[in-house]
């Protein structure tokens, strides 16, 4: 079998795209976006010599990009701490008998079934955008990335407690998104 | 047993709905579990609100798997494209 090489003049042609596509759905916007697959491509460049052509070359520079979203996160305030009056704020109302307000809505669809709805997915995608800094970046780690809450709690010097509870408003901020975003235009 | 079943059928949508939020992260503590499961059996909104947080936490998991199907028709900006071809071209 013969070794991958590495041909840097078709990088952009091949991957600028997809990278970039995959770091839209984890950053919070598209010039962030741009600038993880820019500094990916250049730190691809540099270190060329590593590439052993084990892997492909497409798995390679994924390589790079994930480290790159991650020292992204990293990078971004390091403290996250819980203002219960922030923007974070749980957006979901209850009326006085304990009953959520206005009522959720049957969206139809089996949940195991509902990641080949590609337009839903967009939505979602969409409503990601809409996050505080912080829910964005805690839930994309944990949703998206599928990194364990310990873990992040570890890096991000975060106690459990405030970690599940911005994960808790940032669903629930997810929700109603979708259901303005997605449902009233079926 | 008795007291703790009452207590459970008590509680509102308002109680339970954290631990709905809770159950997709790791699993409940027996008591809770119990809890919450008591009041889904008796309470059609809150079934349907674990279910959407259930589609949420799917669609995000494939979010991170399937971003380039779910995306295809998003793009880079061309004139960024074209910098870095640029500045690659130099480089090499």
């Amino acid at each position: 079998m013969s070794e991958e090489t590495l041909e840097p003049q078709q990088w952009v042609e091949r991957y600028a795209d997809m990278m970039y596509r995959f770091a839209l759905v984890r950053v919070k916007d598209a010039e962030a976006a741009e600038e993880l697959v820019q500094a990916t491509f250049f730190a691809g460049l540099k270190s060329q010599h590593t590439f052993a052509g084990k892997s492909s070359e497409k798995t390679w520079l994924f390589g790079i990009l994930k480290h790159k979203t991650m020292d992204y996160f990293r990078n971004s305030k390091k403290n996250i701490s819980l203002d219960l009056n922030s923007e974070e704020a749980d957006r979901i109302h209850f009326d006085s008998a304990g009953h959520m307000d206005p009522k959720p809505v049957n969206w139809n669809m089996d949940p195991e079934r509902a990641a080949e709805n590609n337009q839903l997915s967009q939505v979602l995608a969409a409503c990601l955008q809409g996050l505080p800094e912080k829910s964005h970046k805690l839930f994309v780690l944990k949703e998206i990335e599928g990194m364990a809450s310990d873990e992040i709690c570890k890096e991000f010097n975060i106690k459990p407690t405030n970690l599940w509870v911005i994960l808790h408003r940032a669903r629930n901020q997810l929700k109603l998104c979708m259901e303005s975003n997605w449902l009233n235009t079926k | 047993m008795f007291e703790g079943m009452m207590k459970a059928l008590k509680m509102t949508c308002q109680d339970v709905y954290p631990l709905i939020s809770e159950s997709q992260d790791h699993p409940l503590p027996f008591c809770s579990r119990i809890r919450l499961k008591m009041h889904l059996a008796i309470c059609g909104l809150c079934g349907i609100y674990n279910k959407q947080l259930d589609i949420i936490c799917r669609i995000a998991r494939s979010l991170g798997k399937d971003e380039a199907k779910i995306l295809e028709d998003t793009h880079m900006n061309p004139e960024t494209k074209e910098k870095i071809k640029k500045w690659i071209a130099d480089k090499s």
